[in-house]
């Protein structure tokens, strides 16, 4: 049994810019004391902030060029591949730190669409910028290859590569160019999918699409098996997974048939009381991602209620087959608490591995 | 002469230059909390005036005194604490409360504030709360066993700073629930909750509620158990008249007629079109007219603008009326 995440993490520490440890590019020191104060000014390069949000603030009145900002990016992945290297994860991802939202940064490198005004996530308080489509969809190349390698580079343990799945960018996208939703999404499914190719060529162990949308509007399933069809085509399989939270699995009766080789699943009481049932139904061979940590709420679940969800599993499920991680992204947690959240996670697994 | 068309607004008014320095000062410990009270009477003083000059019919004291509409409340109430920065979008964070304990009213929380802003004007001040739904959908819960408890909880906290609302004199308690139309699911949850907040209240009590999935809501958000329900119409181009012609409006409806996320000004004109448009569906007597939303993520002048076109529009209808 393995540990993981879903995708994002929280990019800040809520912890004084005075107490952050110096992110050097390429080693990790915790014990190292700060440098860093405010007064970054472009091409000075040895102020850097070790905060985000402040080296965002910075680049935006033009204090931070775009290469330093990204150093400042790349200094807050290696820090969050650490972090959950710490916690004990089996498989980590690079965090999303560089991503705006889930939403516009793979939209936003998408030629045919522009970002246009804030709309609420899901059943969330937070908000992404929507991607209107209002030409012929096309990528230029990878998308996220350089941002995989880097993590790569720079993490001991294997680095998934997350991201929307074409039916949830396009539920969450508007379709001014497509004849239909339909061909729009199709259109998403082909770029998604060379993008698979191109990390899957390039090493990444898997590719994970999310795919929340789907459990909130279930009457689109066929079109949705069809997309998954079109995503998946002449890739892996074994190598993909498909992640699902905010809902239930009620009424998708052929869910399990889609062509991956792992199903993440969100089984935590808000969203997934529902979902356990059909574990019973989850088939041979196929690696189950067990969402049982709530990343949508600080409270902090005890080792012992993990351990005894972990022993819900039914009998049919293998259990050397199964990856423990929260229900979705940690973003909507303060960093600590989604650490906490994390060590208590691996600690539940460790305990019922023994 | 006709009756209703009372103009009003949502609630939050953008706080002066002075105020959010003064606030950045204050949080930096630089002044005292005495001063940065005196200059949030200073703000609210000007934005009474300017509502009374420009003949707001309810006025509101702008909310100078508040950062987060949630937040501000949990802070002052027992079993709450406060989490760490989240994100909300982009590179905006907040900290958002987090319920750890039973839920208690411990003080008034608005009144001063209230007594203060009707101290200065002979109209209507509205008396203004966060409601139980909200409050909950947007804390984090490590305490009560789910979102139905804690929501019930904190409607009891509420209600009592209602009624002493009420004993200070409100003849209006507004009580928002923005989050209300994100979980269609949950809206027995809020109706449940906004009936034990408003229970045994004379005031006129309403409710606003922000653009959401009104179809999987509407009629039976009507059941929330307030007087009046404050909507965005301006932001959606009035298309919820035509859920309304299918089913009727029952109750008196707060008519937002300006878009507050735009720098663009309404017209006069369009403004009283949009109120000609809804007198076809909903009488007078029935409806007040406001902004979209609270001005506060407005300019203060594109605020005093907005404000200015409401009231104008309004006049020119009520004048055809008449």
């Amino acid at each position: 049994m393995l540990t993981t995440v879903v995708g994002n993490y929280p990019k800040i520490a809520n912890r004084r810019e005075s107490d952050a440890p110096k992110a050097a590019s390429a080693t990790f020191n915790p014990n190292a004391t700060s440098i860093t104060t405010a007064t970054a000014t472009a091409g000075d390069n040895t102020t850097l902030p070790t905060n985000l949000r402040r080296a965002l603030a910075l680049f935006d009145e033009g204090k931070l060029t775009a290469d330093q900002l990204k150093e400042v990016q790349d200094n807050i992945t290696i820090e969050v591949i650490k972090e959950q290297e710490a916690a004990g994860l089996d498989i980590i991802t690079d965090g999303h730190i560089r991503w705006a939202d889930d939403q516009t940064y793979i939209a936003g490198k998408i030629k045919g669409f522009t970002l246009s005004g804030l709309l609420r996530y899901f059943d969330s308080n937070t908000y992404y910028r929507q991607p209107v489509a209002d030409g012929k969809l096309s990528a230029a190349g990878p998308i996220l290859l350089a941002d995989y390698q880097f993590a790569a580079a720079h993490a001991n343990k294997p680095v998934k590569v997350s991201l929307d799945g074409p039916y949830t960018l396009a539920r969450l996208s508007k379709n001014e160019h497509y004849k239909s939703d339909e061909d729009f999404a199709l259109a998403l499914a082909d770029i998604l999918n060379a993008e698979a190719k191109a990390l899957l060529k390039a090493g990444a162990p898997i590719i994970q699409f999310d795919e929340p949308a789907i459990l909130r509007h279930k009457g689109d399933f066929a079109l949705f098996a069809k997309l998954m069809a079109r995503l998946t085509a002449d890739l892996d399989q074994s190598k993909l997974a498909l992640y699902t939270y905010f809902g239930n699995l009620d009424g998708l009766d052929h869910y399990f048939e889609l062509p991956f080789g792992s199903f993440g699943i969100d089984l935590t009481d808000d969203y997934g009381r529902d979902s356990w049932a059909w574990l019973n139904f989850f088939p041979k061979g196929k690696t189950l991602g067990l969402g049982i940590v709530d990343a949508r709420n600080t409270r902090l679940e005890t080792v012992a209620e993990l351990v005894a969800k972990i022993n819900e599993l039914p009998e049919n499920i293998d259990r050397s087959a199964v990856q423990v991680s929260p229900n979705c992204g940690l973003e909507f947690l303060p960093r600590e608490r989604a650490q906490e959240k994390l060590t208590r996670m691996v600690e539940a697994v460790k305990s019922v591995s023994r | 002469m006709v009756q209703g068309l009372l103009t009003t607004s949502v609630g939050s008014f953008p706080k002066p230059a002075y105020l959010l320095e003064a606030r950045n000062r204050f949080a930096k410990g630089a002044i005292s909390a005495e001063e940065l009270n005196q200059l949030e009477k200073q703000a609210t003083r000007e934005w009474i005036t300017f509502q009374e000059e420009i003949g707001v019919d309810i006025l509101v004291d702008g909310e100078m005194y508040r950062g987060d509409m949630a937040t501000y409340f949990a802070e002052r109430l027992d079993g709450f604490s406060i989490s760490g920065l989240v994100r909300s979008y982009g590179n905006r964070y907040y900290r958002k409360p987090v319920a750890v304990g039973d839920i208690r009213w411990r003080e008034p929380i608005s009144v001063e504030m209230f007594k203060y802003a009707q101290s200065l004007t002979d109209k209507p001040v509205k008396g203004m709360l966060t409601g139980p739904y909200t409050m909950m959908d947007w804390s984090f819960n490590e305490h009560y066993a789910n979102r139905e408890a804690l929501a019930m909880a904190l409607a009891e906290a509420i209600h009592q700073e209602a009624v002493e609302l009420e004993n200070a004199g409100a003849k209006y308690i507004q009580i928002d629930e923005p989050a209300v139309s994100t979980r269609p699911e949950e809206l027995e949850i809020a109706i449940k909750a906004m009936a034990v907040v408003t229970n045994g209240l004379r005031a006129h009590t309403l409710t606003h509620i922000c653009y959401g999935d009104f179809e999987k809501i509407y009629p039976r958000m009507l059941d929330i158990p307030v007087d009046q329900i404050d909507l965005e119409m301006a932001n959606s181009h009035y298309d919820l008249l035509d859920t309304f012609r299918k089913a009727k409006f029952t109750k008196a409806i707060g008519l937002g007629v300006v878009d507050v996320h735009s720098h663009v000004m309404e017209s006069v004109d369009e403004v009283a079109d949009g109120i000609r448009r809804t007198l076809e569906v909903i009488p007078a007597s029935q409806i007040y007219v406001d902004p979209d939303c609270g001005l506060k993520t407005r300019t203060v002048e594109e605020a005093k603008d907005k404000m200015r076109v409401v009231v104008e529009a309004t006049k020119r209808v009520k004048a055809e009326l008449n």
